[in-house]
């Protein structure tokens, strides 16, 4: 019997197993051991494993960060959290100079094995810069491992591998707006690479993190008024897309949809609508889409930031254009039916 | 050796290493960009000395004296130099990223600032895991404009770490005197964060840094809390490359002058004809090591990413 966990639940989780199973892991972060644990993904470690191991930080992200650096080289495996992904960009250094670069410029002296959570918020007035979702930029930089779990199951199997047998930096990018959900799937998936997490026939919609929630919204939407099948890819590894599963998949289906969280200039969609168009094997009947943010920064009031924010609508309505043409007739799913998805989501932050 | 003659012995071989380089630079068999530490010896020398192979060293792009003080390997370092796939990281670092993990040479990097927070990592990992050991990481006075230094001597202090900071106050960021960009005294400064400093006024004295160096290593051994030694030093060389740019007027040739006619390493003969030829035999080796490596294989630029 699987039983139900939420995302936050499997985050908590993961951080327990990988205290456990190594004695030489820490977590460090500004609030870890703050009355809230980040969003309670750090609930009860201090008293079970004590301020040495579960390190409150000043407000210093390249500091925090290059700790993070130092610590690993002196053996430890530190998960460092950031409480909003916008804040690594403080970091950037760190990130981008050294953790990326310290295996391949060392001539695989050192690895820095270690785990950066970096949250993005959504909706609830996040506004520009609470709201962003940075994977391009990251996944920008070879020797980085970005990955976007989409489900408990990813978090526990990705979180697992990262903290046990991954010998290299990772970061994950994780939704603030998945905490909440309740997975009962925790069958063990390749867990550093994109899978199909839905099967169907007639398009396939590749997506990151909560797209990947929308496009199961909008694929039961559809299948329910149409006999449309649709396959859903689950990238999970934005910075090792796994173009294999991909490109089996648009074999069978022949139409592509890329949702992403981030925004598609210069993103995901692109990257991975352009590695589509370059391979001899895939010979698409419609023209791919990409869905993603609007194109500019998040803004604070829910009336703009309704339409700023990809939903499953804008999935439904592309499904029906590629198949049926821009002029289908098939229903759309209101903003207001859409909106529930986020619904539990009241704030503060 | 009496402890002078060894400590003496280290910084003239690193010397002697650095002039080579600035000789054979022009050749352009190594295409890296070098900092040369000639001048700076003695400070890594007499800091270094008193480390255990296990004790962590955190360095910069001038860190070619760091490495060698601390027992890097000369051949190895010549190849990196080199480009070729016998260096100590295959010729993927050159000149501003040094390592070598088996003696705790733990890296350098180009962007100034960027190992102080690494540095307060390790040493913090070393406290946890009870090792006894100590991290040391060195800087130049410029790097303390960084906002990056006030978070590691903050962080340093508030978890308690064991960590030497070292100050190599040369005076010179590339061309920039201190006073004229900063407005504190880095000693003021660090006391403000509980971290108590030392001071070197001679850092062309190996003796005196050697002496202050091991009470501030001994305190950091028994209480693992962060200190800083502040070490007046003089680079020679231009900022980048094998060359003196004293013409261009930037630096006071004066106190240049005053410190070169007391560096034991220009004016010790009898310790210098005591011991050149035999180093100059170890690099001339080093060199023909080099020289005799392969470079890389084109498979290794897509290996160890």
């Amino acid at each position: 019997m699987i039983e139900k966990i939420t995302f936050r639940e499997a985050i908590l989780k993961s951080m327990e197993e990988a205290l456990d199973t190594n004695i030489n892991s820490i977590i460090l972060g500004q609030g870890v051991t703050d009355p809230t644990r980040i969003f309670g993904t750090t609930k009860n470690l201090v008293e079970k494993y004590g301020k040495k191991r579960i390190i409150d930080m000043p407000i210093c992200e390249e500091g925090m960060t290059g700790f993070a650096v130092g610590a690993s080289l002196g053996g430890l495996y530190p998960i460092q959290t950031h409480i909003r992904m916008d804040f690594l960009l403080v970091a950037m250094n760190q990130i981008a100079n050294t953790i990326a670069k310290y295996n391949y410029m060392y001539g695989g002296m050192f690895q820095v094995p270690m785990l950066i959570r970096a949250i993005v918020g959504r909706s609830w007035g996040q506004g520009p810069q609470h709201s962003q979702s940075l994977q391009s930029i990251f996944a920008h930089f070879p020797g980085l491992q970005v990955i976007m779990p989409a489900t408990a199951a990813d978090v526990i199997n990705a979180y697992s591998f990262a903290t046990n047998n991954y010998k290299g930096p990772v970061l994950s990018i994780e939704h603030r707006l998945l905490y909440d959900f309740s997975f009962s799937s925790t069958i063990s998936k390749d867990p550093f690479s994109s899978y199909i997490i839905k099967k169907g026939r007639d398009i396939t919609i590749v997506a990151t993190s909560i797209m990947v929630e929308e496009s199961i919204k909008a694929a039961n939407w559809i299948e329910e008024r149409s006999n449309i099948r649709v396959e859903i890819i689950n990238v999970l590894n934005v910075s090792n897309i796994n173009y294999e599963c991909i490109f089996q998949s648009l074999t069978k289906t022949r139409r592509l949809i890329v949702a992403d969280t981030g925004w598609t200039r210069f993103g995901l969609t692109s990257e991975i609508i352009s590695a589509v168009s370059q391979s001899s094997k895939i010979d698409l009947k419609s023209k791919p889409s990409s869905i993603g943010m609007t194109f500019s920064p998040c803004p604070t009031s829910h009336s703009l930031e309704d339409h700023f924010y990809p939903n499953m609508g804008d999935i439904v309505n592309n499904v029906y254009s590629q198949i049926y043409g821009h002029s289908h007739t098939f229903e759309i799913p209101s903003l207001e039916y859409c909106k529930k998805l986020g619904k539990k989501f009241k704030g503060p932050f | 050796m009496t402890k002078y003659e060894e400590l003496f012995f280290s910084a003239l071989r690193i010397r002697m290493v650095e002039e080579k380089i600035a000789e054979i630079y022009y050749s352009d068999v190594i295409q890296s960009p070098v900092h040369l530490s000639i001048g700076q010896e003695h400070s890594s020398v007499g800091v270094i000395n008193h480390l255990e192979k296990d004790d962590l060293v955190f360095s910069t792009y001038r860190g070619h004296a760091n490495y060698l003080a601390k027992g890097g390997d000369l051949k190895l370092l010549m190849a990196e130099l080199f480009g070729k796939f016998a260096g100590f990281a295959k010729g993927k670092a050159g000149s501003m990223h040094l390592a070598s993990k088996d003696v705790g040479v733990m890296g350098s990097s180009a962007v100034v600032a960027s190992t102080l927070s690494h540095s307060v990592g390790a040493a913090y990992a070393l406290k946890l895991k009870k090792d006894k050991n100590i991290a040391v990481v060195f800087f130049g006075e410029g790097a303390t404009g960084a906002g990056v230094y006030h978070e590691t001597l903050n962080m340093a202090r508030s978890l308690e770490t064991p960590l030497l900071l070292v100050c190599e106050f040369n005076d010179l960021a590339i061309f920039t005197k201190f006073n004229d960009v900063h407005s504190y005294q880095i000693e003021n400064h660090a006391h403000s964060y509980g971290v108590e400093t030392e001071r070197v006024d001679e850092g062309w004295d190996l003796l005196e840094i050697a002496k202050s160096a091991k009470e501030v290593i001994n305190k950091i051994r028994s209480d693992s809390l962060p200190r800083l030694l502040l070490i007046n030093t003089c680079r020679y060389s231009q900022h980048v490359g094998p060359g003196d740019d004293s013409d261009l007027g930037y630096r006071n040739l004066d106190s240049m002058q005053k410190f070169k006619s007391l560096d034991p390493l220009i004016n010790d003969m009898n310790l210098i004809e005591k011991f050149s030829s035999r180093i100059a035999i170890e690099i001339e080796e080093a060199i023909e090591f080099a020289e005799n490596s392969p470079f890389p294989d084109p498979s290794e630029l897509l290996t160890d990413i």
